[in-house]
C-alpha cells in the first residue's frame, strides 16, 4: 500500500494470463518497482484492489500463497464493466494494485487440525491460497480434504492443479458437478450433498468454505448436521467494495466493514452480526 | 476571547476582505434554495436561514480528484503502453461562511470516519486543515430541527472557528462574532477597525438569550430518552414488516444522504479522456440499490426497507456502537450516546415524501420495548403453567 495515500495504486505489470473456464481468467502480476515487489508481504485470504485505469477498480482475493512470491495471482470472472476490461488485458499491460487489504484466514489457529475445504465455482480462489500455503507447510496440518463443485466440468477452476492435488497422496480431492459432460468420471450432485455423503468428521477439524450464497447456505446446514460448531466453520464474504480501507461505507454489516474486519469470518462471528448478507 | 461586531451592511465587504486570502464558500439564494457558491464581489451572502445544503462539501467535495493517470505508448513497440500517475493538487485555503452549529458539529462526526477509523484519509485531512468555519448561531428552532436530541444547541461552538450571533442593536442589524479557535481569532483581528469590538451590552444580551434558551423552567422542547436506541435498533432489525412499513413512502431518491452533514459514503470512478483521465471520489448514497449491488447480481440490501434500515441503523446504532468512547467526550447527546446525526433536519425538510427520521427512531424504541414487554409476558405465562 502507498503509505502516504492509500487511494493511489502501485503500478504493476501482467506477466501471464490464461483461461480457467469460459468466463474465468487468471492473471499473474508483479509490481513494477522490484524493491517493492521484494518487500511485498501479505497473509492468505487478504485481497487486492486491481485497477484498469480508465475503467476503474475492483476487489479480488490474492489467490497465490505468500509462500510463492514470484508473482501475485488473481482469478477473475467476467461479470461487470471492470472485469470485462480486465479480461482484454494481456501480458505486458500495466495495471494498478492496492494491497494487501482486509484480514486473513486464521491459519495459526488451524495448525494441528484436519482441514476440510468446501468450494464452489470461483469460490475455490481464496481457498487455493490457504490450501497451497498449507501444502507448503504440510507438517503443520492434519488431514486435508477438498470438496469442490462446479456447474459443469468445464466450469471447474484450476483444473491442472486439481489433478496434481488428487495425485499427491497427502490430501483427498472430491470433485462434483451439477451437469456432467461427456467423459466426466467424477461425482454428479451439489457440494453439500457430497459433504453429507462423505460423512466428514468434525472432531479436531475446521471447515473452510467459499462459493455462491446458495451453496454456502446449504453447506452450513450440512456442516451443522455433521456436528461442526459455528467456531469450526470459516468462510470468506464477498461484498461490493470501493475504497477497501473501511471508509466508503458500502460493505458494512452492522458496524463491521467486510473490507477491514473481513473478508474472513467464522460462522460464530457472523451469527453475532445483523443478518444482512 | 475575541468578540467583534459585524454590521449586516458590512457583511459583503468583510466577506470580500476574507476572499482575498481564502476561497470563500458563501450561501446565496438560488430559486427556493440556499446553496454555497465560491464568493465573488457581485454576490450577496444570505445568512437569514440555514442553507439548503450542508457544509460537508467544504471538507468532502461532491466530486474531487483522487489522482490523474496518463497512458503513454511505447514508440518502439506500439502494442506496449506505460501508465503514469500524479497525485491530486492540495486544496486551497477555504472559508465556509454561514453553516449552522449542526453543520459545524458534523465536522466532528466526519473526523470520526476519516481520521479515527484506523486509516487517515489524506485528502479529507488536507481539506480539514485548510478550512475555516464561520458559523451562524440560530435564534429559533424550525419545526424540522432536533439538534438538542443529539447534543447540539442553537449556539453550540463545536467545529466552528468563528460563531456569528445575530443581534439587532437599535436600528442596526448584525452579528456578534465570537472567535472559537486561534485561526478564528486571526480572522477577526486581521480586519482591524472594520470589525469593532463587541460592547458589554451586546454580550449581556447574548447571555440573556442563552439563559432563556437553557432555562429549565421553560424548556423549548422535551428531549426524548434515546439511551436505548442503539440496542433497540438491533432488536427490531429482523422485523422486516416494521421496516417495510417505515419505508413504504421512500422513493430511494437519496436527497436525505446528499444533504446530510454527516453522511460520508462515497463512490470511486474513473473519467477517461483519450489516453488520460482522473480517478474521482464522488458522494454516494446508501439509498440507491446500485450502492451494494454485486457483480454476481446478489444484493444484500435489495429493497427500500433494507436501505432505509441501514441509514437509520448507521446513524443511531452502528455509529454509537463503533465509537462508544464518545460517550465520555464533550459533544455527546443528552442520552449519553454519540449519534452520527446532528439533528439538522435537512433529511426531513427536503424529503419529497416526508419521511421523518425522528419518528422512525421513536418507533424503533417503542417497538423494541413493546416486543420486549410481550416477550416477558409470554415468559411469565409459560412459567405460570
Amino acid at each position: 500500500m502507498n503509505a502516504l495515500n492509500p487511494y493511489i495504486p502501485e503500478l504493476a505489470t501482467i506477466i501471464e494470463t490464461f483461461d480457467e473456464t469460459p468466463d474465468v481468467k487468471t492473471f499473474r502480476v508483479v509490481l513494477q518497482d522490484e524493491a517493492k515487489m521484494a518487500a511485498f508481504c501479505f497473509e492468505p485470504g487478504q485481497v487486492a484492489q486491481l485497477s484498469v485505469f480508465g475503467t476503474g477498480e475492483s476487489t479480488f482475493v490474492i489467490c497465490s500463497p505468500p509462500t510463492r512470491m514470484e508473482y501475485l495471482q488473481f482469478s477473475v470472472m467476467r461479470v461487470g464493466e471492470l472485469t470485462h476490461r480486465l479480461h482484454t488485458q494481456k501480458a505486458g499491460d500495466p495495471i494498478g494494485l492496492r494491497a494487501p487489504l482486509g484480514n486473513h484466514f486464521p491459519y495459526k489457529d488451524m495448525q494441528g487440525k484436519d482441514i476440510v475445504f468446501i468450494g464452489g465455482g470461483l469460490g475455490l480462489a481464496p481457498l487455493r491460497t490457504l490450501l497451497l500455503f498449507m501444502l507448503d507447510n504440510r507438517a503443520d496440518y492434519g488431514k486435508i480434504t477438498l470438496i469442490y463443485g462446479g456447474r459443469t466440468p468445464e466450469h471447474l477452476c484450476f483444473k491442472d492443479e486439481l489433478k496434481e492435488w488428487a495425485a499427491r497422496g497427502d490430501m483427498r480431492v472430491e470433485l462434483t458437478v451439477d451437469t456432467p459432460g461427456e467423459g466426466w468420471q467424477g461425482r454428479t450432485g451439489v457440494v453439500p450433498a457430497v459433504l453429507t455423503e462423505l460423512g466428514v468428521r468434525p472432531e479436531n477439524a475446521v471447515a473452510v468454505t467459499c462459493g455462491p450464497p446458495i451453496m454456502i447456505r446449504f453447506t452450513l446446514e450440512a456442516l451443522g448436521k455433521l456436528g461442526f460448531t459455528d467456531e469450526q466453520i470459516v468462510t470468506t464474504l464477498e461484498r461490493r467494495m470501493k475504497c477497501g480501507i473501511g471508509l466508503c461505507g458500502r460493505c458494512n454489516i452492522g458496524e463491521k466493514f467486510v473490507c477491514v474486519d473481513g473478508p474472513v469470518f467464522t460462522q460464530a462471528q457472523l451469527r453475532g452480526l445483523p443478518q444482512e448478507f | 476571547m475575541v468578540t467583534r461586531f459585524l454590521k449586516e451592511t458590512d457583511l459583503a465587504a468583510v466577506t470580500a476582505a476574507w476572499a482575498r486570502d481564502y476561497r470563500v464558500l458563501a450561501p446565496v439564494r438560488e430559486g427556493a434554495a440556499i446553496v454555497y457558491r465560491v464568493f465573488s464581489e457581485d454576490m450577496h451572502p444570505f445568512l437569514g436561514r440555514p442553507p439548503t445544503s450542508s457544509a460537508k462539501e467544504a471538507l468532502l467535495p461532491q466530486t474531487e480528484n483522487l489522482f490523474t493517470y496518463t497512458y503513454r505508448k511505447d514508440h518502439a513497440d506500439l502494442t506496449r503502453t506505460e501508465v503514469f500517475l500524479s497525485e491530486a493538487l492540495p486544496p486551497e485555503p477555504t472559508l465556509i461562511l454561514g453553516p449552522r452549529p449542526c453543520d459545524a458539529r458534523g465536522r466532528h462526526l466526519l473526523d470520526r470516519v476519516f481520521l479515527e477509523r484506523g486509516v487517515t484519509d489524506p485528502q479529507y485531512k488536507a481539506h480539514s486543515a485548510a478550512t475555516l468555519f464561520v458559523t451562524v448561531a440560530c435564534t429559533s428552532l424550525q419545526n424540522t430541527c432536533f439538534c438538542h436530541w443529539t447534543g447540539g444547541a442553537m449556539d453550540d461552538e463545536t467545529g466552528s472557528d468563528v460563531l456569528l450571533h445575530p443581534l439587532v442593536v437599535g436600528n442596526t442589524g448584525g452579528f456578534v462574532a465570537k472567535a472559537v479557535t486561534l485561526a478564528g481569532e486571526k480572522l477577526l483581528t486581521s480586519l482591524g477597525a472594520s470589525l469593532p469590538e463587541a460592547t458589554q451590552e451586546m454580550l449581556a444580551k447574548l447571555d440573556e438569550r442563552r439563559a432563556k434558551a437553557t432555562d429549565p423552567e421553560s424548556p423549548s422542547e422535551p428531549v426524548p430518552d434515546l439511551s436505548a436506541v442503539a440496542e433497540s435498533f438491533l432488536a427490531v432489525f429482523d422485523d422486516l414488516d416494521f421496516w417495510t412499513d417505515q419505508s413504504a413512502r421512500c422513493l430511494s431518491c437519496g436527497v436525505c444522504t446528499y444533504l446530510c452533514p454527516t453522511c460520508s459514503c462515497f463512490n470511486i470512478t474513473d473519467e477517461n479522456h483519450g489516453l488520460s483521465g482522473r480517478r474521482l471520489r464522488t458522494w454516494d448514497t446508501c439509498m440507491s440499490a446500485l450502492y451494494t449491488l454485486e457483480g454476481s447480481g446478489h444484493n444484500p440490501r435489495f429493497s427500500r426497507a433494507h436501505r432505509l434500515r441501514n441509514r437509520v441503523g448507521h446513524k443511531f446504532s452502528y455509529h454509537p456502537r463503533e465509537f462508544p468512547q464518545a460517550a465520555t467526550e464533550p459533544p455527546s447527546s443528552p442520552s449519553g450516546l454519540e449519534f452520527s446525526c446532528t439533528g439538522c433536519g435537512r433529511c426531513i425538510k427536503s424529503c419529497p415524501v416526508a419521511v421523518d427520521i425522528r419518528r422512525i427512531v421513536l418507533d424503533v424504541i417503542k417497538t423494541a420495548t413493546g416486543a420486549a414487554a410481550a416477550h416477558k409476558t409470554a415468559q411469565k405465562a409459560e412459567e405460570a403453567q
